[in-house]
């Protein structure tokens, strides 16, 4: 039986389908069978996010009302052996698919492959409630922001009201404006979160080229933002890698001399 | 460098009032009240108080903090001396 894990966020825009792409893939690269499922019914995205969209004939509406089986709704990535996507509607609306339905779905996704990684729309609607309906823990993805964090707070708190553990990806940190107190830490975000943390992704450009080209930044695996993306997928399968700080070059020889003492 | 300079003069990085604001909000999201129903709230617990003990209305001060996951409200109150 494998896990069902929600990434959400609450608000749009801070990389929960990158986020679900890139954990997705790495977790495949490491040999674990995993399906994506798009949970955003009416603005799906994952499909180009992964460069699928040329592919998709059947979507997960389908699936749900019968016009098809679950396996063909699915569609098989080629660049990976064990890899799937179950794309989204993208002309139903939100209440198309009820908890109950999403329950079933992923209770037979789980039933054949390790990870089940649902992409969960913005917001805290109909839509929020069956992205999480059939999860066992969720990845709440958020970036150094007010805006970010105030939202994130709000699904962390529906998210215990669920009874669904989650923990926290802190998204697109740059160390040197975190350096010159112009961005929240990653520890200013936990503290206030009080979530715990999965792992912190970088700001990366090469994260911003990879996904133009439909093509997960882990699978090219260059880049700052691809490396911490196939660590925190280590730490999500349960293997121990160490959470890692982004700090400066010269605060890392610092510390390694013994100089700095707090961490930011 | 500037910017440390900045904060060295004005004491507060932007990330500072960041945090600052965001504890702010959400203590006070997190009690799920709308601004005119604290508002609300603070009259009636300040009538409540008031049929005990001798109190000033305008001084009834109400905090909400967090703590970790925890929100706490606290009412405090200075109770006027009765004039004998």
């Amino acid at each position: 039986m494998g896990r069902a894990i929600v990434i959400t966020s609450g608000k749009g825009g801070v990389g929960k389908t990158t986020t679900t792409a890139n954990l997705g893939t790495a977790l495949a690269q490491l040999g674990f069978s995993v399906v994506l499922v798009d949970a955003d019914i009416g603005l799906r995205n994952l499909d180009v996010v992964m460069g699928l969209e040329n592919r998709i004939v059947f979507h997960l509406v389908d699936a749900i009302r019968g016009k098809c089986t679950l396996q063909k709704a699915m569609i098989k990535d080629r660049r990976l052996d064990n890899l799937w996507i179950l794309p989204a509607s993208q002309t139903d609306d939100k209440d198309a698919v009820t908890p109950d339905d999403m329950r079933r779905v992923i209770g037979e996704l789980k039933a054949h492959h390790d990870f089940v990684l649902i992409d969960c729309p913005a917001g805290i609607e109909q839509g929020f409630k069956n992205a999480i309906a059939g999860a066992d823990e969720a990845i709440v993805v958020a970036t150094p922001e007010v805006s970010s964090i105030r939202d994130a707070d709000r699904v962390v708190g529906l998210l215990a009201q669920a009874d669904v553990s989650a923990r926290l990806i802190v998204n697109r940190i740059s160390a040197h404006l975190v350096k010159r107190g112009d961005m929240l830490s990653q520890n200013d975000v936990i503290e206030i979160l009080a979530l715990e943390l999965l792992g912190t992704v970088p700001m990366d450009d090469a994260v911003v080229a990879t996904t133009n080209k439909g093509i997960p930044a882990v699978l090219e695996g260059k880049g700052l933002a691809a490396r911490e993306l196939i660590r925190i997928a280590k730490r999500l399968a349960g293997v121990d890698v160490e959470v890692s700080e982004h700090v400066g070059l010269f605060t890392r020889i610092g510390r390694a001399l013994g100089l700095s003492a707090s961490p930011a | 460098m500037w910017n440390r300079i900045q904060t060295l003069f004005s004491g507060k990085s932007s990330k500072d009032v960041a945090k600052g604001r965001l504890h702010l909000v959400l203590a006070h999201d997190r009690t799920g009240l709308e601004g005119g129903r604290l508002q609300e709230m603070r009259e009636e617990i300040a009538a409540v108080i008031a049929k005990y003990v001798q109190i000033d209305p305008d001084a009834l001060d109400i905090q909400i903090e967090t703590h970790k996951r925890e929100t706490q409200l606290t009412v405090s109150s200075p109770i006027t001396t009765r004039a004998t």
